[in-house]
C-alpha cells in the first residue's frame, strides 16, 4: 500500500485526466494531437499560468486574491503609459512588474494585520486598481477599445516568439514552475504557507513569521497578475485597461481544480500547472470540434463542480475504510468517529 | 449585538446623506426629485441582488452566481414573453427560474458538501453558457410592450418598480425579525455546529438561502426587463461582485451572522450615488470604480479599528469586574442554581 501511495496523489490523477483528454479529442479529430500546434495554442492561456501559479500561494494560507484580473489591466496600462511617455520598453515592463508587487504589498499588509476577510479586502482592491486603470487611461485618452498600440517590436515577441516550436511564454511559465515549486516545497517560507492555512494560531506560536509570509504571498500573487498583464499586452500587441477583466474565473477554476482546498492548507504548484492545461486544451478542444465557447463554459463549470464532489467522496471512502480497518485492529484508528463508537 | 449592528447601518446611512447634501451643495441639480428618483430607479436591481446574497452570507457562504441567475431569468423572461406568453403568467414563471437555479446551489452546498465558492462560480459558467445556448448568442429584443408599459407606470411620480422593491425589502426586513424560522439563517451563520447541537435544520436552511438569493435575482430578472426592454448578452455580468460589495459597504458581515436587507438597501444606494454623483460633480465617469473601492476599504478599516476598541474597552471591563468579585470572595453561583 505505501509503495501505491504516491500513485494515488491527485496530481497524478490530473495528469491522467489529461492523457485522456488529450486521446478522446484526438481520436475525435486527427488534427488536434500536432504537437506543434499544441505547443503554439499554450499562448492562449499563458496568461492564466502565470496568474493560477502564484495564486495557489495565496489560497494555500487560507486566502483568496480576486483583485490579480484588475492588476492584470493596471500593470498593462502602466506600461503603456510610461512607454507612451517614453521610457524605454523593457524599463517599462519592470515598472508594471512593481506597480503589481506594490498592489500585492497593500493587499497583504491589509489581510495580515486586520481580520477583514481576505474576499472583502481583495474586493475592494479590485475596485480600487481596476478604476485606477480605466481612470489612467481614460485621462490620457486611452481608453477606447484601441487602448495604446504601436508598441515595439522587440516586446510584442516576447509572446509571440519561440524557440523552433516552443513558445517563449511556455518556457518562461515551465521556469516559473519550478522556481515556484521550489519556493513551496523546499524552503521555509512555503511551511510557513501550508501552516498558515492549516492553522493560523498554531503558526504563531510556533515563531513562524505570519505577517511577512502572508504579504509574501500576496505580492507573489499580484506580481504573478501584473506579469500576466504584460504578457496580454505583448499578445494583443496593446495596452489597455481592461485587459485580463475575464481571467478571474478561469484563474480561480485553475488553482482548485490543481488541488488546492479552498479552506487552506493543501494544494501544490504543478496541480495548478496541469490544471490549466487541462482546461486551456478542453476549451481548445472542444472549439476544434465545432462546439461553440457557449457551450465550453458550461462544460468547464460542470467539470469543476464534478471534480470537487469526486475529490469530497473519495476523501470520505477513504476515511471509512480507514475506520473500517481500525475496528478491525489492523491500524490506529484516525479522527472519525466511526470507531469510537463501535468501540467495545 | 443588534444595538452596535444598528449603529453600523446608521453609520453608513449618515455618511451617504452627508454624500448627498455635499455633492448637492455643490450642485443643486442634484437634490431635485427628478435626479434622486432617477438614482433610485438605478439602484433597484443592486438592492434586489444584495438582499438575495444577504441571506447566503448570512448562512456563512457566498454566491458569486447571482449575475448569471438574473441573466438567466431575463432570458427567459424576455423568451416567454417573446413566445406570446401573458405578462402576468411570464413574471411567476421567471421568479421561479430564478428559485429553481438558487435551489441548485442550494442542494450542491448543504447535501453535497461543494465549498459555497466553487459550488456558485461552477453555477456562473454552467448559467451564463445556458444563456448563450437558449438564445443562440443574439440579443433579445422587440419584448412586447406589455412589460415596458408596466415599467412606466408611476404613482405620484414615483415607479411601480421603485414602490414594489422597497416593500419587498420592507417586508424581508420584518419577516427576519418576526419569524422565528427565519432566525435561523443568522444561527447557522455565527455557529453552525452550535445551530446543530440545538436541533436548527442547518442544511435546509442553507438550501433555503441560496434559493431566496436565486428567487430575489428572478425577481431583479423583472425590473431589468422592465426597465431596459431588451436583454443583451452581458446580463447581470460582473453584477455579483457589485452585490457582493453593497451588502458589506452596508454592514453585512462576510463571516456570516450578521446584516439585514436594510443594510443590502443602504449599501446599493450608497454605491448608486457615487456613480451619478461624479456625473454632477464633473469628475470623468472613469473614477466610478477607484472611488467606490476605496469607499469600500475606507468603510470596513474603520469598521475593524471601532470594533477592536471595544473589545479592548469590553476586555477591560470585565477584567475590572473580575478582580472585585475575587477579593469579596463571592461564590458565582449558589447550590441550587449550580445544580
Amino acid at each position: 500500500m505505501k509503495v501505491l501511495k504516491p500513485l494515488l496523489r491527485w496530481e497524478l490523477f490530473l495528469v491522467v485526466l489529461l492523457g485522456v483528454e488529450m486521446m478522446v479529442f484526438g481520436a475525435l479529430n486527427r488534427r488536434f494531437l500536432n504537437l506543434e500546434n499544441l505547443l503554439y495554442s499554450s499562448s492562449d492561456f499563458a496568461h492564466i499560468m502565470l496568474a493560477a501559479l502564484p495564486l495557489t500561494l495565496v489560497i494555500i494560507t487560507g486566502g483568496i486574491d480576486i483583485s490579480i484580473a484588475a492588476v492584470m489591466g493596471l500593470a498593462s496600462i502602466v506600461l503603456g503609459v510610461t512607454w507612451q511617455a517614453g521610457v524605454d520598453v523593457y524599463t517599462a515592463l519592470l515598472l508594471a512588474l512593481l506597480v503589481g508587487v506594490v498592489a500585492g504589498t497593500l493587499n497583504g499588509l491589509l489581510v495580515a494585520n486586520t481580520d477583514i476577510n481576505p474576499l472583502v479586502i481583495t474586493l475592494g482592491t479590485l475596485f480600487l486598481f481596476s478604476g485606477l486603470a480605466t481612470a489612467l487611461a481614460g485621462s490620457l485618452g486611452a481608453a477606447g477599445y484601441e487602448g495604446i498600440s504601436g508598441l515595439p517590436r522587440v516586446f510584442t515577441q516576447l509572446a509571440h516568439g519561440a524557440v523552433g516550436p516552443v513558445p517563449y511564454t511556455l518556457i518562461f511559465v515551465i521556469i516559473l514552475v519550478l522556481i515556484y515549486s521550489v519556493l513551496l516545497h523546499k524552503t521555509r517560507f512555503g511551511r510557513a504557507l501550508y501552516l498558515i492555512g492549516a492553522n493560523v494560531q498554531a503558526a504563531r506560536f510556533s515563531g513562524v513569521p505570519v505577517k511577512s509570509t502572508i504579504v509574501g504571498a500576496y505580492a507573489l500573487s499580484s506580481l504573478g497578475g501584473a506579469m500576466a498583464g504584460a504578457m496580454l499586452t505583448a499578445y494583443f500587441t496593446s495596452a489597455r485597461s481592461d485587459l485580463g477583466s475575464d481571467a478571474l474565473l478561469p484563474t480561480i477554476t485553475a488553482v482548485v481544480l490543481g488541488g488546492a482546498s479552498i479552506l487552506g492548507g493543501s494544494g501544490t504548484i504543478i496541480g495548478a500547472f496541469v490544471a490549466v492545461l487541462i482546461l486551456g486544451y478542453l476549451k481548445q478542444g472542444l472549439l476544434a470540434l465545432g462546439v461553440t465557447s457557449d457551450v465550453s463554459q458550461v462544460v468547464i463549470g460542470l467539470l469543476l463542480i464534478l471534480v470537487v464532489v469526486l475529490r469530497y467522496w473519495a476523501a470520505d471512502i477513504n476515511q471509512l475504510r480507514r475506520n473500517r480497518r481500525a475496528l478491525q485492529g489492523r491500524i490506529e484508528p484516525e479522527g472519525g468517529d466511526l470507531a469510537t463508537r463501535h468501540a467495545p | 449585538m443588534t444595538k452596535w449592528l444598528q449603529q453600523r447601518e446608521v453609520v453608513v446611512l449618515a455618511l451617504l446623506v452627508a454624500l448627498i447634501a455635499v455633492i448637492g451643495v455643490i450642485n443643486n441639480s442634484f437634490l431635485e426629485p427628478k435626479s434622486l428618483l432617477s438614482m433610485l430607479n438605478t439602484s433597484l436591481i443592486l438592492m434586489l441582488l444584495a438582499t438575495g446574497e444577504m441571506f447566503v452570507i448570512l448562512t456563512r457562504g457566498i454566491d458569486v452566481s447571482v449575475g448569471a441567475m438574473m441573466g438567466l431569468a431575463a432570458v427567459v423572461l424576455g423568451l416567454a414573453l417573446n413566445a406570446g406568453m401573458s405578462l402576468w403568467l411570464a413574471i411567476p414563471l421567471t421568479l421561479l427560474v430564478g428559485l429553481a437555479l438558487g435551489a441548485i446551489n442550494g442542494v450542491g452546498v448543504a447535501v453535497v458538501r461543494i465549498p459555497p465558492i466553487i459550488m456558485t462560480l461552477g453555477a456562473l459558467g454552467v448559467y451564463r453558457g445556458a444563456m448563450l445556448i437558449l438564445t443562440g448568442g443574439s440579443w433579445i429584443e422587440t419584448i412586447p410592450q406589455s412589460i415596458k408599459t408596466l415599467a412606466g407606470m408611476k404613482v405620484f411620480e414615483v415607479s411601480v418598480f421603485a414602490i414594489a422593491t422597497l416593500l419587498i425589502i420592507l417586508l424581508t426586513t420584518f419577516l427576519l425579525r418576526r419569524i422565528r424560522q427565519a432566525r435561523y439563517f443568522y444561527y447557522v451563520g455565527d455557529n453552525e455546529d452550535g445551530a446543530f447541537m440545538l436541533g436548527i435544520p442547518v442544511r435546509p436552511t442553507q438550501t433555503v438561502a441560496y434559493a431566496l438569493s436565486g428567487l430575489f435575482a428572478g425577481t431583479a430578472a423583472v425590473i431589468f426587463v422592465g426597465q431596459i426592454g431588451f436583454v443583451p448578452m452581458q446580463t447581470g455580468y460582473g453584477q455579483e461582485l457589485n452585490a457582493i460589495a453593497a451588502g458589506v459597504l452596508g454592514g453585512i458581515n462576510l463571516s456570516g451572522g450578521v446584516g439585514t436587507p436594510i443594510s443590502a438597501l443602504i449599501g446599493a444606494l450608497f454605491l448608486t450615488v457615487i456613480n451619478s454623483a461624479l456625473v454632477f460633480l464633473k469628475v470623468p465617469a472613469f473614477w466610478n470604480n477607484a472611488i467606490a473601492g476605496a469607499i469600500l476599504l475606507i468603510v470596513v478599516l474603520i469598521d475593524f479599528r471601532v470594533r477592536v476598541a471595544v473589545e479592548a474597552r469590553q476586555r477591560q471591563q470585565r477584567a475590572h469586574v473580575r478582580h472585585e468579585t475575587s477579593a469579596t470572595i463571592q461564590p458565582l453561583l449558589s447550590p441550587e442554581e449550580a445544580s
